[in-house]
């Protein structure tokens, strides 16, 4: 069925304004509305149509392929970075989408090799390779299945434009639906039904499309619905990812087993061997909520844009300072992977430093990190590419961190949750204490910790909140055994109880070594304590957890965790190519050219091998029949050499005829038809020769042999 | 088998094909060619549809062979109004005895010139599918043979012409051969208005061959014999047209039928006591192509069951 005239244009013109192609569109649109103009035609066959869609498909694979790789977070990549479903199911969408974007293009040769060729319709077998397959196994009933697709690629056209429609800010999505609703009432029209009137038909039409409008507007707000039920529900499952710099949620409270994967998410390599820091800080919080187990920031007014300042780069542009004046000596180079997104388009993250580190080196502004931000509770948020690859300088005094703030009313850093209380109190009851050192304060809830408690990641109904207390509660007083983020909380809010400002930092422990480097796996997540020194005016890292965590973590090695590294490790290098190699599209086209190459060669070969098989079967029944020891072939071979060959299809008569036009020949005439007579009753009379007729077969042809090469030698 | 049939009988068998063809040539100029397809036609036992433009010949040829043997002949001119009845004959009350009495039709006969037969319905044209087929006719429940030699000799103008119906695939397909007569050269018909000056040489002819020659001309043409390679190329031939491309319904096993017969026809007249290539080769176009039905697509761009007979001897190895 063809479409209406134009219709093709409109619809190419309102996929190019969607999608940011709008003259590639025209110019399409415009060169398959020639048709309508222009008398001259193509006569292409099904195997042209084979071989015009071989390529179209061809196309749509570089197209996959380089959208593939051009997408900031294409599936690959975050399969072999470990990136959690959602992302990996978002970037899936998204290169879907870019995908989608080119099809009318990459399909453009099929729609055009259809509208300029005689029959306007391609053959079904050429788009399916299932039908191929039954039509190569010689199934006729297929043989005459033509379809025209102007339609398909009308629909086509319009879906490339409707997947476009998430410009923000724009009207594109309302502007899509009624452009989309008057090019389907454009192609509709021509069909439309002549029994009914045309108000009728403008009334169903009408009916269908506020339906359908209804229907986009009920899913979009269903789905806003959904995401935002989402979002808290999923909160509460996935913990791990990407850090929340405002807000930590604890998994405190909760019943099961921990369990955290051993993916390697950050690498170390220190300037000197064995110099690396112990723990890699993402975030500190000052305000534990005892009601909902989690850490803010801040006490509730945390802001993104006016808690951060912005870091800006020194004039060589790859350094960064983080804590002026302070100078430090230890470097360790870090590897890590931004996760978030960012609202400009950007992966954004938090970056995982060493305790006490005063600027980030070797870190190129405006190519790798486009933005630096720093809190005061010591958190910094790059934006950038997803891979950052820096050197951070570090070593002990002061950090990025601001002073608590005891002069103010809040106090937050001294702020214990007052239901908390009273099992604190009775814990320091315990720890009866005497002094009034901050030091041996410290040293006492050490102990006291290392002494009472136990590390554990199974979670029992005995830390469940009840009537009877909270987890904390139970923590401190009944189980005493939990995670890092228990010892953690308890400590801040102990050290807190006994007048230390704290504060719970999260981040990772450093201990495995790798090489001349370390690694850090996504199960070294940690959470410790910041305890503040009055002496020097400095936070410092006091970690509660009995040490025989990483043990405990480590005894958790999950099966087959060399392939998890072995992915890890893919995965950081092809981050690493792709991070820092802008020309990386061009080298993956290069590659795909000889793909390409092969792909074509490989069609070719398919279809010449067949061909000889086909030969070849020819040939082999042949072989069976009678008198092919025939002298005539003799004959003809020496005919043949003389410029006169036989054609395949050509009867021996016929041919004998063409090669004694040679006025040479002209006595060998008589012979020779004698001679093609003999050989035929010998070949195709099944009573054959007698053997006196053979013999003279044999002799004659001889003879004529003979005097065929007297007459070639003279 | 062959020394069932002497070598005497195939020479009678050719004398009588020289006859036949020598008192045609007499009327119809310039259409060796075709006199030889019609005769092969005659005596491999198959019919023959002749498909020309208005006043080539086609009818002349019909009655100059029919002439030319000493036979019962019919003619009948297809009308659209035309019946089954009319051509197979109906029964009749006979008051006087109070029996019903069949009156045989045109059918019945030896040779039955079915004068533009696509003028006719293609209900019409479908009451010869039994007579050409099995040369019997059955109505009213009782099956009614036709005499041994029962030839139909068709003419049809071609099919887009005004006043036509095609012939359905199943009617087509009973008819041995289909081919054209063609304009002749300047000359010939200079040779053809100058003969009929006074009157028309058709009026004058005589029978060249009995009943019983003709018969004994089918018989000999059962003994010229062909080889399985042969066969096999025929058989490959006919089934290259069912892939082709463009085409919708191939030849059926009835054309390899035919054109194995035909080709044993053409041997023997060409004085050969067994089939070559070259007969098979020179009667694909003329025994299968008629048979094919194109798709419409194909059609359309050109392609047509001439050509894709053409393209399956091209592309066949031909045996040597």
């Amino acid at each position: 069925m063809k479409t209406p005239p134009f219709l093709l244009l409109a619809a190419l013109l309102f996929w190019g304004w969607f999608a940011d192609f709008l003259w590639t569109g025209a110019i399409m649109g415009a060169v398959l509305e020639s048709a309508r103009f222009l008398k001259f035609r193509w006569d292409l066959d099904d195997a042209d149509f084979n071989r015009i869609w071989s390529f179209c498909v061809l196309l749509i694979v570089v197209l996959a392929a380089y959208v593939f790789t051009n997408n900031n977070q294409s599936s690959l990549g975050g399969m072999l970075h470990g990136n959690t479903t959602a992302e990996m199911a978002r970037a899936g969408a998204l290169t879907t989408t870019r995908f989608w974007r080119w099809l009318p293009m990459t399909t453009f040769a099929f729609i055009l090799a259809q509208t300029f060729n005689e029959r306007p319709s391609v053959p079904l077998t050429a788009v399916s390779i299932v039908l191929r397959w039954r039509r190569r196994k010689g199934e006729r009933a297929l043989a005459g299945h033509y379809l025209n697709i102007s339609y398909p690629f009308f629909m086509v056209c319009l879906l490339a434009a409707g997947i476009h429609v998430n410009r923000p800010a724009t009207n594109d999505g309302k502007i899509y639906f009624i452009g989309q609703v008057i090019l389907i009432a454009w192609a509709m029209w021509a069909v439309r039904p002549r029994r009914y009137g045309v108000w009728a038909w403008v009334a169903a039409l009408a009916m269908v499309a506020g339906v359908g409008g209804a229907g986009v507007v009920g899913i979009i707000k269903g789905e806003h619905a959904l995401q935002l039920y989402g979002t808290q529900w999923m909160q509460r499952f996935f913990h791990g990812g990407s850090q929340n710099p405002l807000e930590s949620a604890t998994s405190m409270g909760r019943i099961g087993q921990m369990k955290l994967s051993a993916q390697i998410i950050i690498r170390l390599e220190p300037a000197v061997v064995g110099k690396v820091p112990e723990y890699l800080r993402e975030a500190s919080y000052r305000v534990y909520s005892s009601q909902h187990l989690t850490w803010h920031a801040n006490g509730g007014r945390a802001n993104k844009t006016t808690d951060f300042e912005a870091v800006h780069p020194e004039t060589n542009n790859t350094t960064w300072v983080l804590v002026p004046g302070k100078t430090n000596t230890a470097v360790v180079n870090i590897a890590c992977f931004l996760d978030g997104q960012s609202d400009d388009g950007y992966r954004e993250g938090v970056l995982p430093l060493p305790s006490g580190c005063s600027r980030l080196e070797n870190l190129a502004a405006d190519t790798a990190v486009i933005a630096l931000q720093k809190s005061p509770n010591g958190t910094v948020v790059a934006s950038g590419l997803g891979l950052m690859i820096f050197d951070a300088r570090f070593g002990p005094g002061a950090t990025l961190d601001a002073p608590p703030d005891l002069e103010t009313t809040n106090q937050f850093d001294l702020k214990v949750p007052t239901n908390e209380i009273p099992a604190l109190d009775r814990v320091i009851a315990e720890m009866n204490l005497t002094t009034t050192n901050d030091f041996e304060k410290r040293l006492a809830v050490e102990k006291f910790f290392r002494d009472k408690f136990t590390y554990s990641t199974w979670q029992g109904f005995d830390k469940l909140a009840d009537a009877s207390g909270t987890p904390m509660t139970k923590f401190l007083l009944t189980s005493r055994s939990g995670h890092c983020e228990y010892f953690a909380s308890a400590t801040v809010l102990l050290l807190r109880e006994l007048g230390i400002p704290a504060r719970y930092a999260v981040g990772y422990y450093v201990h495995e070594a790798r090489g001349t480097g370390y690694v850090v796996r996504e199960r070294d997540g940690h959470a410790w304590c910041l305890a503040w020194n009055r002496a020097t005016r400095t936070w410092e890292d006091f970690d509660t957890t009995p040490p025989a965590w990483v043990a405990v973590e480590g005894r958790r090695t999950e099966f087959g965790e060399w392939f998890t590294d072995l992915r890890s490790w893919l995965g950081f290098q092809f981050a690493k190519f792709r991070w820092h190699q802008a020309n990386l599209q061009q080298y993956i086209i290069w590659a795909l050219v000889p793909v390409m190459l092969v792909l074509l060669y490989h069609i070719i070969f398919k279809r010449r091998k067949k061909r000889r098989g086909a030969e070849d079967e020819g040939t082999a029944a042949a072989v069976a029949w009678p008198g092919l020891d025939s002298e005539f072939y003799q004959l003809e071979k020496l005919l043949a050499a003389r410029g006169v060959p036989r054609q395949a299809s050509e009867a021996l008569s016929d041919w004998l005829e063409r090669a004694l036009a040679e006025p040479a020949l002209a006595e060998l005439r008589g012979p020779l038809q004698e001679l093609l007579g003999l050989h035929y009753r010998h070949r195709f009379d099944p009573q054959g020769l007698s053997a006196a007729e053979r013999e003279r077969l044999r002799r004659e042809a001889k003879a004529c042999l003979e005097r065929l090469l007297r007459a070639k030698a003279g | 088998m062959t020394s069932a049939h002497p070598t005497a009988n195939l020479d009678a068998a050719r004398a009588t094909y020289r006859n036949i063809a020598g008192n045609i040539s007499k009327i119809i100029r310039g259409q060796e060619g075709a006199t030889r397809h019609l005769l092969a036609a005659l005596a491999a036992g198959g019919h023959v549809l002749l498909e020309d433009y208005p006043g080539t010949g086609k009818t002349t040829l019909a009655k100059a062979l029919a002439k030319s043997i000493a036979a019962d002949f019919k003619r009948l001119q297809f009308t659209p109004d035309l019946l089954p009845s009319d051509i197979l004959g109906v029964s009749v009350f006979n008051q006087r005895d109070e029996q019903f009495h069949f009156h045989e039709g045109p059918v019945f006969t030896n040779i039955l010139l079915a004068d533009e037969i696509n003028r006719a319905s293609p209900r019409t044209q479908s009451a010869l599918l039994e007579a050409m087929g099995e040369a019997q006719v059955s109505v009213e429940g009782v099956r009614r043979n036709l005499p041994e030699l029962f030839f139909v000799i068709a003419t049809e103008n071609p099919v887009e012409f005004r006043g036509t119906y095609p012939l359905p695939e199943a009617q087509m397909d009973r008819f041995a051969m289909q081919f054209t007569l063609g304009y002749v050269a300047a000359a010939e018909e200079v040779a053809i208005l100058t003969a009929q000056e006074h009157n028309h040489p058709l009026d004058e002819l005589q029978p060249a061959a009995t009943l019983a020659e003709v018969l004994a001309l089918k018989r000999a043409v059962e003994s010229i014999r062909i080889s399985g390679e042969l066969k096999r190329y025929v058989v490959d031939l006919v089934a290259a047209t069912r892939t082709a491309q463009g085409v919708q319904l191939g030849a059926s096993p009835r054309a390899s039928i035919a054109l194995m017969k035909t080709a044993q026809a053409m041997a023997l007249f060409a004085g050969l006591d067994f089939v070559t290539p070259e007969q098979i080769q020179k009667l694909a176009v003329p025994v299968i192509a008629h048979r094919l039905v194109l798709e419409p697509q194909a059609r359309f761009s050109g392609i047509t069951t001439r050509g894709v007979v053409e393209d399956a001897l091209k592309k066949l190895k031909v045996p040597a």
